[in-house]
């Protein structure tokens, strides 16, 4: 039995990660129609940036936030100069998945010989809290916390903002919302900004989560954020939050209560599942970026 | 409308280019038709993975051959010939290594020798690389090659049952520590690491104490469930390699032991700087220092191969800054000897064609009666000039090639000391080899 609560305290410490992850990759493709598969070199090179901050006595939860504002801004270029050129001239949505994978590969392969190929930690003080048979350290409950306040964010700026407002009337219909007079280029820089910072702030907290990361880690956020959003319905940020607490929880207790050699495979046979029963994903009927409420 | 003449004239230019091209590509093209070493640069394909989950290893490998490439060109080269070293990156999956393999073999007809070829890639790569006749030297332990019907496969090391049975000895007899009774296997559960298990399963509970598998995904973010299964069976000792994965399991073992690390063995792979470097920054270096142990082959670091070596592999840096860090890596000083003897059986085949050099490999690291014992390339050269058969004792000591080109070699058991080197503390007796073998029973 407390292997069981032990692993559905991590499941809590799983799902902040990838929620927070999940939700950014989910919002960006529900506004700008973008699967952007650089999004885990995304995350993995803001964990660098906040490694090495780390590295010069700076604390990782700031180094975080720098990291967030490193992946807002290489975001908002990235659109800027190489995925809206290839946008303007109609590129289909399978071209620029490969636009987007070559980004991915060129991110990965510029970074190698910076960084290194060896992992690295960071150092931050931390210490047990024992509640019950849950067994989390200090760091992973500030992840948990940092993480409900990001959704309670997105949640704020999706329902009571001009802003959010706008970015879900982008995501229905560009053309409808630029002839309403939304300034739909505007309001797309400010998703890839916003969307930018989640990816930046989740690869702080997944590289925080993880005692040691690696470049190679990339393709592995990537595909646990892309489950998540999947999983929740392409384009739902709150699907995304369901899909992550889903993939979350489910790797960490079928760990627990079969062999971790399964986790995997039962999460993403759920995934399966779900895309064979319902096929939009699990909150998809109101189209993108509907209002969980 | 040009003339017949005229298109005559242009279809000799046409083929005129043509022969240079395939002149100026194939630098073995007179060597291949026949003997002699012919002329050229020659290559060394390292593949390995240079990235994904076992990226520490390539470069371990590419260093050994920057290394092994001035011994050789400083000294005449061979025939003349200078070897040059290329990486191939094969990111330790087979599907990857296999386009790997074929893109190094179709783009490099001077290919002298292939050096790499892990665990991730072996089963795939090994085939396409026979199948080429291209002598290669590969870093894997699994059991399949153990009778291998691949002529031009080599192995300098001995195969994963052994670092298992050598791991076991340590748990058992290893010094300054009772008995281990409880052990925890954390391999990765790809079929490389898991070559482990079995072995080691069947010698411990045959030889008395309880063991479990707790295979890890190589890769993953996190362990934490995985790390609270473990703690709860309270092994005495954990066993494990999981390359690119054991500082986060291991640091997340010590965080929820609170703070408290058991001992950990390590396979002769986790000798190794960036595995060292990677546990250090994840559980600190006093935990490492007093809870690591390792097994791997009994390595002297010393005496005039290894000085060449070690000359070399400094040198490197201005190429490869993190060469120098390979100093003590067994598969660095393996493969630096592999690609010597390689050039040395060249020489005493006086060929380029690896059916005729292939076989020399063998008596130059094994030795046959009454051969010269040599430790650097000129010596060898030399000593083959002057009429005589070599056998080439280098950097990582000497070789017995079995029938399948399988070098086997003793054990001795290590810790770290804080700067990352090795230190022995003790050394597997054949008897003991021979008991936890028997049990192992693979």
């Amino acid at each position: 039995m407390t292997l069981y609560q032990a692993a559905f305290g991590f499941g809590l410490v799983s799902m902040s990660v990838i929620a927070v992850a999940a939700v950014g990759f989910t919002m960006q493709f529900g506004v700008t129609n973008m699967i952007n598969l650089a999004y885990g070199e995304i995350m993995i090179s803001s964990a660098y940036v906040a490694y090495y901050l780390n590295r010069h006595g700076v604390t990782i939860w700031i180094g975080m936030f720098a990291g967030a504002a490193f992946g807002a801004m290489f975001s908002v270029l990235l659109n800027r100069l190489i995925y809206s050129p290839f946008q303007r001239k109609n590129t289909s949505h399978l071209g620029m998945v490969i636009v987007s994978l070559a980004v991915s590969l060129m991110i990965a392969n510029l970074l190698l010989p910076i960084v290194g190929y060896y992992n690295v930690s960071y150092h931050e003080p931390s210490r047990i809290v024992r509640l019950g048979g849950i067994v989390l350290t200090t760091n992973q409950i500030a992840i948990i916390g940092l993480s409900v306040g990001v959704m309670l964010g997105i949640h704020g700026l999706l329902r009571y903002t001009r802003m959010g407002k706008a970015m879900r009337a982008t995501a229905a219909n560009p053309m409808l919302a630029r002839n309403c007079g939304i300034p739909t280029t505007r309001v797309i820089d400010a998703v890839w900004l916003i969307t930018g910072a989640l990816c930046g702030l989740a690869g702080g907290v997944a590289a925080v989560n993880s005692d040691s990361f690696a470049i190679a880690d990339g393709a592995a956020f990537l595909i646990t954020a892309l489950a998540a959003a999947v999983l929740g319905g392409a384009g739902q940020p709150y699907g995304a939050m369901i899909g992550a607490i889903v993939i979350g929880m489910v790797t960490e207790l079928s760990a627990a209560a079969w062999s971790a050699d399964y986790k995997e495979v039962v999460a993403f046979g759920i995934l399966v599942l779900v895309m064979v029963l319902r096929p939009q994903g699990l909150l998809a009927k109101r189209g993108a970026m509907a209002s969980a409420g | 409308m040009s003339s017949i003449r005229d298109r005559r004239g242009s279809m000799r230019v046409a083929l005129t280019a043509i022969a240079l091209v395939v002149a100026a590509c194939g630098g073995s093209t007179t060597a291949s038709t026949g003997n002699g070493l012919g002329s050229g640069d020659l290559l060394v394909g390292v593949i390995a993975p240079f990235t994904g989950a076992d990226a520490g290893l390539g470069p371990a490998y590419y260093a050994a051959c920057l290394a092994a490439a001035p011994s050789i060109d400083n000294n005449g080269g061979v025939g003349g010939r200078k070897v040059k070293c290329q990486q191939f990156d094969t990111r330790g999956e087979p599907a990857d290594a296999v386009p790997a393999a074929n893109q190094m073999i179709a783009s490099n007809s001077n290919l002298m020798a292939v050096i790499g070829c892990t665990s991730d890639e072996a089963a795939t790569v090994a085939p396409i690389v026979d199948r080429a006749h291209i002598p290669m030297f590969c870093m894997t332990g699994q059991s399949e090659f153990d009778k291998t019907n691949l002529k031009y496969f080599h192995r300098l090391v001995p195969a994963d049952i052994y670092d298992a049975y050598a791991m076991v000895g340590y748990a058992l007899d290893g010094p300054s520590h009772s008995p281990y009774k409880k052990v925890a296997l954390v391999f990765g559960d790809d079929i490389g690491s898991q070559s482990f298990v079995q072995p080691a399963t069947n010698s411990l509970s045959k030889l008395g104490a309880e063991v479990k598998n707790f295979p890890i995904h190589l890769g993953a973010s996190s362990y934490r469930t995985e790390v609270a299964s473990v703690i709860a069976y309270h092994p005495d000792a954990i066993f494990t390699e999981a390359l690119g994965s054991a500082g986060t399991f291991l640091g997340e073992f010590k965080t929820q032991n609170g703070g408290q690390m058991i001992p950990f063995v390590g396979t002769s792979a986790t000798i190794d700087p960036t595995w060292f470097q990677q546990v250090r920054d994840a559980i600190g270096v006093d935990t490492l220092v007093k809870s690591y142990a390792g097994v791997d082959l009994g390595y002297t670091f010393s005496g005039p191969a290894y000085s060449e070596f070690l000359t070399n592999l400094n040198a490197a840096s201005s190429q490869f800054p993190d060469a120098p860090k390979y100093k003590q890596r067994g598969s660095t000083l393996h493969l630096y000897d592999g690609i010597i003897m390689t050039a040395l059986a060249m020489v005493a085949a006086n060929s380029a064609k690896a059916t005729d050099y292939n076989p020399k490999i063998r008596a130059i690291a094994s030795g046959t009666s009454g051969a010269t014992v040599v430790n650097t390339y000129k010596d060898g050269v030399a000593a083959l000039k002057a009429g005589k058969s070599v056998r080439f004792v280098g950097a990582g000591g000497e070789n017995n090639f079995d029938q399948y080109n399988n070098s086997q070699s003793g054990y001795i058991w290590v810790n770290y000391n804080a700067q990352g080197d090795e230190v022995k503390v003790g050394q597997m007796t054949p008897a003991q080899t021979q008991q936890i073998s028997a049990a192992g029973g693979v």
